[in-house]
């Protein structure tokens, strides 16, 4: 009978999976070289660590954005739509 | 517990047109977390030595460490004259962000960190943004507050406004998501992992006897007559229960499904609890006096 609904809910499950795994590859990549120059830049100048690590944390969470924005709309599709 | 996710208890208030909703478990959570933190600051406030020449305290150089800390890893380098100013604001706020993740760490049942809920994150973010104005007049002016919006040209105008507010709704979500999200994997790892200890327990029954069988020769080469013989008893009954599992399952599945969950609770907990809620109240707040400090300029 309600072929039609359980095709739509399978269908939200893997909207949802693809956003989410699609917008996490962005920031992972992101994080990633910031993690990477930051830490090289610590070692180089290990007395500017303090700094480096304040903006490396403002830098990670600016890159952040576009996964947590991909994770509100995976739990839109899951739980609000 | 993983049904329970996107469905909260919400209290609707009609004040005439209005539907308003509450949740109250949040309401109550962050209440006590403010109500804990004004209780705190009071202690720290009667430790503090009327004469300011005696010797310190331990509360005053706790407090001291503290600000200390909001001073130099937050605040960084801004001018000493912003520091001042944005200090009590800046630790609250962190205080209140840290409380509120690690709220969740509290073994109430029904007790969820009220950073989880999109308003209380809203709510902070606003706070933030009305600051960041309010201190740009203060600092500015009104005129020059309201022309840093036409720079560097007028035609920018639309582009500041939504640059506004994407900034404060990713300030939001940013909080919002990160804990919803570990919350969201916590509840769904623990149902996932005793499925798995269950589905292969053959796998896993084999797995520790091997182990055991490791550990029985070690005793062995270094003589230790006396425990090799109490393990190998300990590990023929297991090989026994490993074969009768098939009509006793819950003799030791059940265990060590229970083991399993316990372990990695502690590891998941200390993850997404301790790690990434000190974490996220801190990018939290760093955010904030880097927007506030953007205003000021």
């Amino acid at each position: 009978m309600e072929i039609g609904a359980e095709l739509v809910q399978g269908l939200k499950y893997l909207a949802a999976g693809i956003c989410m795994g699609i917008g996490a590859i962005g920031p992972a990549l992101g994080e990633g070289r910031i993690g990477a120059s930051a830490l090289e830049s610590m070692a180089r100048q290990p007395e500017m660590a303090n700094t480096l690590l304040r903006n490396m944390i403002i830098a990670d969470a600016i890159a952040e954005t576009t996964g947590i924005y991909s994770l509100i709309v995976a739990i839109m599709i899951l739980f609000v739509v | 517990m993983s049904s329970e996710i996107g469905k909260d208890l919400v209290w609707r208030v009609r004040l005439g047109p209005l539907s308003i909703a509450f949740n109250p478990l949040t309401l109550a959570t962050a209440l006590g977390v403010a109500l804990l933190l004004l209780l705190l600051g009071l202690w720290l406030r009667r430790g503090i030595p009327r004469d300011p020449e005696a010797r310190p305290s331990r509360r005053l150089v706790l407090l001291t460490a503290f600000l200390e800390f909001v001073d130099r890893q937050i605040l960084g380098t801004m001018e000493e004259k912003t520091k001042q100013n944005l200090l009590p604001f800046v630790a609250t706020l962190f205080l209140f962000v840290l409380a509120s993740n690690l709220s969740s760490l509290l073994p109430i049942p029904g007790l969820v960190a009220p950073t989880r809920d999109l308003n209380v994150t809203l709510g902070l973010a606003l706070l933030v943004y009305a600051f960041c104005h309010i201190y740009g007049i203060r600092t500015k002016g009104l005129l020059r507050h309201g022309k840093s919006y036409l720079e560097p040209l007028p035609v920018m105008l639309p582009m500041n406004l939504v640059g506004d507010l994407g900034r404060t709704l990713s300030h939001a979500f940013r909080l919002f998501g990160n804990i919803l999200g570990g919350s969201i994997m916590l509840a769904v790892i623990f149902p996932i992992l005793v499925n798995l200890v269950v589905r292969f327990r053959w796998i896993l029954g084999i797995f520790f006897l091997l182990v055991g069988l490791v550990a029985l020769r070690a005793l062995w080469r270094r003589g230790k007559k006396k425990a090799f013989y109490a393990l190998g008893l300990a590990w023929l009954g297991a090989l026994v229960l490993l074969v009768v599992h098939v009509w006793l399952p819950v003799l030791w599945v059940v265990p060590a499904a229970f083991l399993i969950g316990t372990g990695a609770g502690v590891v998941l907990n200390f993850f997404f609890g301790l790690f990434a809620g000190t974490i996220q109240a801190l990018v939290f707040t760093l955010l904030a006096a880097a927007y506030i400090q953007m205003a000021a300029e």
